[in-house]
């Protein structure tokens, strides 16, 4: 039997457990190989921008909108790790009044829009500037965002390879 | 009392599982008009049953994704104040409820001699079922509004005992652990895998964990940990405890196929 894929320290398991801090204690490896870890181009921008978005200061439009909420900033984050390979440039990112967001790229390839509503509903539209005829495509998604990772593929192409 | 519904048939069963820890648990979107002050009227829903209180650093929100190969990368933003995680627990140690401004969750764990009997998922799902209950009923009192639940997670942990001392190997007890050689001295490894039904999207993940570890009592064990993760349908309570119980499935039925027939005799496997 062979051993399934070695990849401990990249799980991030239930803390919600208990005994592991209390009532054992796993061995400490001494010596172990890492490679460096290597964040994304996009990851430091929209960090500093997320960060910048949780703390506006409620009417920050003149009237009555709210900072972007927590829970959306880290959702929105976990679905641009799914989205955007190590090279893909950041996405803009809009809030919205009700503590909702936009990410989106307009490049000379095309547009993508990601309306994240809430964790697990996102409204996503993609058009291409080569297909002028059709209104562009829209979906709604939840946890599965693999049609935008190949619509931020086909967008952000040129900008990655230059990279 | 509550009536607790039946194991079902098909699922793999142990007289004498070496269980250790099972957690339930959900996140949701913070609730309108719940402040940190409001934690003491939380407690005063469990406090009959869980008379003691810690205090513990919060869990950052967790949601599980799905699309290209990710390495996960630290989510390092401050939202400002920060709730903390309250632990209510029982009495005797046994099981406690961990609260916190977006989560619930329900363990139970051995302690002392470790002899207390695990209650089964069933009780357990029949408590936690009650518990988020009232939960729900108390933000609602605060502000029309209903639980928004996000992301769920059941976690199993086995303690396997195994010490250097009976030439044990890993293979004895794991069926996807083989050194082919002399047992190293120490070991730690996990795996993922996407949950999804035959051909339908993702729904979860299943994370496992294993490694060695010393007890306090100066025990070596090999911690086992299964945990499913992911988002229920429909972010309603009904959606999150289907969740709960197909998730419980999947790690009972993934621990059966990841150990092997010899530990299963020494477990007392019925099914």
């Amino acid at each position: 039997m062979s051993i399934p894929a070695l990849m401990n320290h990249d799980l991030d398991v239930s803390s919600c457990r208990t005994s592991s801090s209390t009532r054992f204690t796993p061995l400490q490896f001494e010596a172990r190989v890492l490679i460096d870890e290597v964040k994304p181009l996009w990851s430091a921008d929209i960090t500093k921008k997320l960060g910048e978005l949780v703390k506006l200061e409620p009417g920050w439009d003149g009237y009555r909108a709210m900072p972007v909420s927590f829970v959306n900033a880290v959702f929105a984050f976990r679905v641009l790790e799914r989205i955007c390979g190590p090279a893909t440039p950041a996405p803009m990112i809009v809030p919205g009044v009700g503590g909702d967001l936009q990410l989106e790229w307009h490049t000379a390839k095309g547009d993508i829009e990601l309306h994240v509503l809430a964790p697990n509903n996102v409204r996503a539209w993609y058009t291409r500037v080569d297909d002028e005829n059709s209104g562009g495509e829209e979906r709604e998604l939840k946890t599965d965002f693999s049609i935008v990772a190949k619509w931020v593929q086909n967008v952000t192409e040129q900008h990655a390879g230059a990279l | 009392m509550a009536h607790i519904p039946k194991r079902p048939a098909d699922l793999p069963d142990f007289e004498a599982p070496p269980i250790n820890e099972v957690v339930l648990g959900v996140q949701f979107s913070p609730p309108k008009g719940y402040r940190q002050i409001n934690a003491g009227e939380v407690w005063g829903l469990f406090r009959s049953g869980f008379p003691k209180v810690e205090e513990h650093e919060p869990i950052a929100p967790m949601f599980e994704t799905f699309g290209l190969p990710a390495r996960l990368v630290k989510f390092e933003v401050m939202p400002g104040p920060v709730h903390d995680r309250f632990w209510f627990v029982r009495p005797d140690g046994t099981e406690l409820i961990q609260f916190q401004q977006d989560r619930l969750l329900h363990n139970w764990r051995k302690v002392g001699n470790e002899e207390n009997e695990y209650p089964r998922f069933e009780a357990m799902m029949t408590q936690f079922r009650d518990e988020l209950e009232k939960l729900g009923e108390y933000f609602g009192k605060l502000s029309p509004q209903s639980l928004f639940i996000s992301q769920c997670e059941i976690t199993y942990v086995n303690h396997i005992p195994f010490e250097l001392a009976d030439r044990q190997k890993v293979s004895d007890w794991l069926h996807f652990v083989d050194f082919g050689g002399p047992e190293p001295e120490d070991f730690s490894i996990g795996f993922r895998e996407i949950i999804r039904d035959a051909d339908g999207p993702p729904w979860g993940r299943l994370t496992c964990e294993c490694q060695i570890a010393i007890t306090q009592k100066g025990k070596r064990i090999i911690v086992m940990s299964l945990t499913a993760r992911g988002a229920p349908t429909d972010n309603s309570k009904e959606s999150a405890f289907e969740f709960l119980a197909k998730g419980r499935s999947l790690i009972v039925s993934r621990f059966a196929d990841l150990t092997t027939k010899a530990a299963h005799v020494k477990w007392r496997r019925t099914r």
